[in-house]
C-alpha cells in the first residue's frame, strides 16, 4: 500500500470537475482510494475519517487543492498522480479550452438555434413541468428526462403536446431515438426498418443494442415514461408515438416495451396495433404474459426475444423462444455450483437498469420463488437485510440515487454493495448489468472489475466461491466498446451473457436446484 | 508628460489591443468599497469560463460575470464577459473613478446599477408558497453534505436555530465551514442558505450579533477557500446574492417556483447546497 499526495496552490475547480477526477483516479488500476478536494480543516478531517490524511495534507491550506491517491504500489500511486494534472486540465472552464457558452434558459437555447424542433429538459423535478409547458408552448417536442414530476402534470403535458401534434417523451425517458438522433442515455446503433414505442429506458437500450446485433437498425424510438401505459395517463404518448411509426415509411415493423399496461390501455393498444396493421411485436414485461402471436402482434416475455422476434418477422423466418444461446452453458453451471452449500444459495442482483432488474426479478421468480426487491415492494423494509432470500435491486431507484449520480455514470454504490455481498454467508450468485453508450460511464466495466476481483477474493478467504454472471449492454460502436468491455469481465471471473433474460436464467441454474435445471434443460420453467 | 505611478503599466489604456466593456450592474456594498479605493487595489484571482475573481489589498473578493442577476453579493455584472477569459491569475487590478482597469482592458462602472442584496428591516419573514417550495425540494446536494460528519454538522445548525444560542450556532457554523468540494465548500453554500432563512424570519438578532458574527467570520478566515469566506461574510452582514434574495422575496406559488429553479441551477451544486440550508433552517423553524 502506498499513498501519494498533489498539493495545488491557489488551483481552484468546481465540485464537479473534482468530484470526476477522483473518480477517474479511482478507476486507474491499483488504485484503492482518491481524494481531491480543497484543504480546508473539514476536508482534512474527512481525509484523516477515510485513512488519507497524509503529511502533505495535512500541511496544506483551504486555498490549496489537495490531491491524495493511495493505491495498492507506490508506482501505481505515482502514476495516478501523474496522470491527474492533464484530466484536471481536460476538466477546465470552457474558457480554456474554447468551448461554445452555453444557453441558460429554454428561451436563449431557442434564439440561438431557432431551427430547433426538440427541447431535452432535464432539471429538477419540481420544475420540470413549467420548462417542458413552456417548450411546448414554443412549438417544441419534448424529452422530458426529468423525474418527479407530479401524475396530474404528466397528463396535462401529454393532452396538451396531443393537442398541438407535438411529442411529450417522459417524464423520467432517459432514452431515445428520433430520426437517428440518440438522446440521453443511449447505445451507437444504426438506423433501420425498427420502430420502438418504450415506457422503459434501459429496455429499449437493450432490445436496440440486441437488434444491432443482428445488424438490424432503429427507424425512432420514443420514450414514453414509465407511467404512460398505467390508467390514469390512459397510454396518451404510447398511442401517440404508434400513430407516428405507423404513419412513417421509414419504420417497417413496430416493437412496444414496457410493463404490463392498465388492462383497458392494453386494449386500446392491441387495437391500435391491428389498426396500424404492420408487423408488431409487444414486450410488456409481467408475470403472466400470453407469449404468442395475433393477428400482427406477436407477444413475448423477454427484452431479448423482442429483439429476436422483431428480426425474424423482418426476416420472414421461423422464431421460437431459446433461452441460451450461447454453448457450454450446462458446464459453467456445473463449475459455478462447486463448493455451494444449501445454506448458500441466495441470488443477489445489483442493477444499474431499472427495466433490466424487473425483468430479472420476474425470471427469478419464476425459477426460484419469491424475490425480494425494492421495485416490486415485495420485501419489507431493506430489501438486502432479513432472512436470507433472492434479491434484486435496482441501484437507479430515488433511494439510492439521492445526492449522488445515477449508478450507469457513478459506480460508488453498486462497489460497496458488491462487497457487502462478499461478506455474505448467504450470497452464491451476484448478477449484474453494464449498460454502455452515450451518457453512460467511460468505462463501466473497468470501474467495477477490481471490485469484483476484491469480493471474490473475501469470499474465498471465507472458504466461499462467488460467483458473478452479467450481461453488457452495448454494440462494437459505442464509445465504451462492447468487445473491449466483455473482456474485463471476463478477466475479473465474471460469467458474461448476451442478454439480460440468459444472464438471469444462469444465475438462477447456479443457485437453483436440479429442478430448476431440468426445467431450463427442458425449455421451460420449474 | 507624467508617470503615473499607481497605475501598473500594463493596465493603462495606451497598451496595444486595450479593450473596454461595461460595467452593467453591481451589488451596491461593493460600488461603495470601490468608490473610496484608487490605484492598484488587488490582483486577478481565478478566471473562469463564466466568472472572473479580483482580489483586493484587504483580502476581500470581488466577482464579475456576464449578464444576468448577481451571483454574489460582491459581484459585478459586465457586458461583454469574453474579454474576461483573456486574463490571468495573479495580474494587477486598478481602479480610477468609474473605471476599473485590468491588463489590456477597461470596465466604466460609472453608470452602472447599483444593486441592493440585504435584507431589509423589520425581518419580513416567508410567504407560505416559499415554505411550500423549500419543504417540497430536495434538491441534488454535494455529497460531502451526506458524510457523516456532513449530516451531523446540518444537524447541529438546525439544532442552533431551534436554540438560538448563539455558542451552538458558532459551533454548527464551524463544523460546516470549509465542508466539500469545490470553489465554494458545499458547506459554506449550506451556511449561507440557512442563514439567509433566519435573517428573512428572525432578523439580525440572532445571527447578526456582533460577536456571533466576529467569531463565525474569523473562523472562515482559517477553515475555508477565499470564495467561500467571501460569501460566509456577507451573509453574516446580512448580503445575498440576487437568486437567494428572489426566492426570500417570492410572494406567489410561480414567482417562488421560478425562483428556486434559478437558484438551484447556480454553479455546479452551489446553488443546491444553498437551498438545502435554506430548506433546512425553514424546517428547524417550522
Amino acid at each position: 500500500m502506498a499513498q501519494t499526495t498533489v498539493v495545488k496552490p491557489g488551483a481552484y475547480h468546481d465540485s464537479v470537475a473534482l468530484l470526476r477526477l477522483a473518480r477517474a483516479l479511482r478507476a486507474r488500476p491499483g488504485v484503492r482510494e482518491a481524494a481531491v478536494v480543497m484543504g480546508t480543516p473539514a476536508n482534512r478531517d474527512l481525509l484523516a475519517d477515510a485513512g488519507l490524511l497524509t503529511e502533505a495534507a495535512r500541511a496544506a491550506t483551504p486555498n490549496d487543492l489537495v490531491i491524495v491517491i493511495d493505491a495498492e504500489t507506490a508506482d501505481g500511486a505515482q502514476a495516478a498522480a501523474a496522470a491527474a494534472e492533464p484530466l484536471l486540465a481536460r476538466s477546465a472552464p470552457d474558457a480554456t479550452r474554447g468551448g461554445r457558452s452555453r444557453a441558460r434558459t429554454l428561451a436563449g437555447a431557442a434564439r440561438r438555434m431557432p431551427d430547433a424542433n426538440l427541447a431535452l429538459v432535464s432539471v429538477p423535478g419540481a420544475f420540470a413541468a413549467a420548462e417542458a409547458r413552456a417548450a411546448l408552448a414554443a412549438g417544441l417536442n419534448v424529452m422530458l428526462f426529468s423525474d418527479n414530476v407530479s401524475l396530474a402534470d404528466e397528463v396535462a403535458l401529454k393532452r396538451h403536446a396531443i393537442r398541438q401534434g407535438l411529442l411529450l417523451m417522459g417524464p423520467d425517458c432517459g432514452t431515445a431515438y428520433v430520426a437517428g438522433v440518440p438522446l440521453g442515455f443511449a447505445n451507437a446503433v444504426p438506423r433501420g426498418e425498427v420502430g420502438l414505442v418504450a415506457a422503459s429506458g434501459t429496455g429499449l437500450q437493450q432490445v436496440a443494442c440486441l437488434l444491432a446485433a443482428r445488424g438490424r437498425g432503429v427507424s425512432h424510438a420514443i420514450g414514453v415514461g414509465g407511467r404512460d401505459m398505467s390508467a390514469e395517463v390512459g397510454g396518451l404518448m404510447t398511442l401517440a408515438g404508434l400513430d407516428l411509426l405507423g404513419a412513417d415509411d421509414a419504420t417497417a415493423l413496430i416493437v412496444v416495451v414496457g410493463k404490463p399496461p392498465a388492462p383497458e390501455v392494453g386494449e386500446r393498444i392491441r387495437a391500435r396495433l391491428a389498426a396500424i396493421g404492420k408487423p408488431a411485436v409487444a414486450c410488456l414485461l409481467g408475470r403472466r404474459v400470453a407469449v404468442g402471436t395475433e393477428g400482427p402482434v406477436t407477444t413475448v416475455d423477454t427484452l431479448e426475444d423482442a429483439a429476436l422476434a422483431a428480426d425474424a418477422r423482418l426476416a420472414r423466418t421461423a422464431w421460437r423462444p431459446r433461452l441460451f444461446t450461447v454453448p457450454g452453458v450446462e458446464a459453467r453451471i456445473a463449475v459455478a455450483r462447486r463448493g455451494l452449500t444449501p445454506a448458500r444459495r441466495t441470488v443477489l442482483g445489483l442493477y444499474a437498469g431499472g427495466t433490466l432488474a424487473h425483468e430479472s426479478a420476474l425470471i427469478l421468480e419464476s425459477l426460484l420463488g419469491p424475490v425480494a426487491s425494492n421495485l416490486t415492494g415485495a420485501a419489507a423494509g431493506d430489501p438486502e437485510g432479513g432472512s436470507p432470500s433472492h434479491r434484486v435491486l435496482d441501484l437507479g431507484a430515488d433511494e439510492f440515487t439521492r445526492g449522488r449520480a445515477h449508478p450507469m455514470i457513478d459506480p460508488t454504490v453498486r462497489i460497496e454493495r458488491i462487497a457487502r455481498a462478499a461478506r455474505r454467508p448467504d450470497v452464491a450468485v451476484l448478477l449484474l448489468d453494464v449498460v454502455l453508450g452515450h451518457g453512460a460511464a467511460d468505462d463501466p466495466a473497468g470501474d467495477l472489475a477490481p471490485a469484483i476481483e476484491a469480493a471474490r477474493a473475501t469470499a474465498r478467504g471465507h472458504g466461499r466461491e462467488l460467483a458473478v454472471v452479467a450481461t453488457v449492454v452495448g454494440t462494437a460502436a459505442d464509445p465504451q466498446g462492447l468487445a473491449a468491455q466483455t473482456a474485463r469481465l471476463e478477466a475479473a471471473g465474471v460469467w458474461v451473457l448476451p442478454s439480460n433474460a440468459q444472464a438471469a436464467r444462469a444465475a438462477a441454474a447456479i443457485a437453483g436446484n436440479e429442478t430448476v435445471r431440468a426445467a431450463l434443460r427442458a425449455g421451460g420453467s420449474a | 508628460m507624467s508617470l503615473d505611478l499607481r497605475t501598473p503599466a500594463s493596465t493603462r489604456e495606451s497598451s496595444p489591443g486595450h479593450r473596454r466593456a461595461r460595467v452593467l450592474r453591481i451589488g451596491a456594498a461593493v460600488a461603495d468599497r470601490l468608490s473610496g479605493d484608487a490605484g492598484t487595489i488587488g490582483r486577478v484571482h481565478s478566471v473562469f469560463g463564466r466568472a472572473l475573481n479580483i482580489e483586493t489589498l484587504d483580502g476581500r473578493l470581488l466577482t464579475l460575470h456576464g449578464p444576468g442577476p448577481l451571483r454574489a453579493p460582491f459581484a459585478a455584472v459586465i457586458d461583454r464577459l469574453a474579454l474576461l477569459r483573456a486574463q490571468r491569475p495573479g495580474a494587477p487590478v486598478a481602479v480610477e473613478p468609474g473605471r476599473l482597469r485590468l491588463p489590456g482592458l477597461t470596465l466604466e462602472w460609472g453608470g452602472a446599477t447599483r444593486v441592493e442584496c440585504t435584507i431589509p428591516g423589520p425581518p419580513p419573514g416567508l410567504h407560505r408558497s416559499v415554505v411550500d417550495i423549500l419543504r417540497a425540494f430536495d434538491p441534488r446536494r454535494a455529497p460531502a453534505l451526506d458524510t457523516p460528519r456532513g449530516v451531523a454538522a446540518r444537524a447541529a445548525l438546525s439544532a442552533a436555530i431551534v436554540s438560538g444560542a448563539p455558542r451552538a450556532l458558532v459551533s454548527a457554523a464551524r463544523a460546516l465551514l470549509g465542508l466539500g468540494e469545490g470553489l465554494t465548500p458545499a458547506g459554506d453554500d449550506c451556511l449561507v442558505g440557512a442563514l439567509a432563512v433566519v435573517r428573512a424570519i428572525a432578523g439580525p438578532a440572532m445571527v447578526g450579533a456582533p460577536a456571533v458574527a466576529r467569531v463565525v467570520a474569523h473562523e472562515a478566515l482559517h477553515r475555508t477557500t477565499a470564495l467561500g469566506r467571501e460569501f460566509v461574510i456577507e451573509a453574516l452582514a446580512g448580503r445575498f446574492s440576487e437568486p437567494v434574495l428572489g426566492l426570500l422575496r417570492a410572494r406567489s406559488a410561480d414567482a417562488a417556483a421560478a425562483a428556486a429553479r434559478a437558484l438551484a441551477g447556480l454553479g455546479a451544486t452551489s446553488g443546491a447546497d444553498t437551498l438545502t440550508g435554506m430548506r433546512l433552517a425553514c424546517g428547524a423553524f417550522a
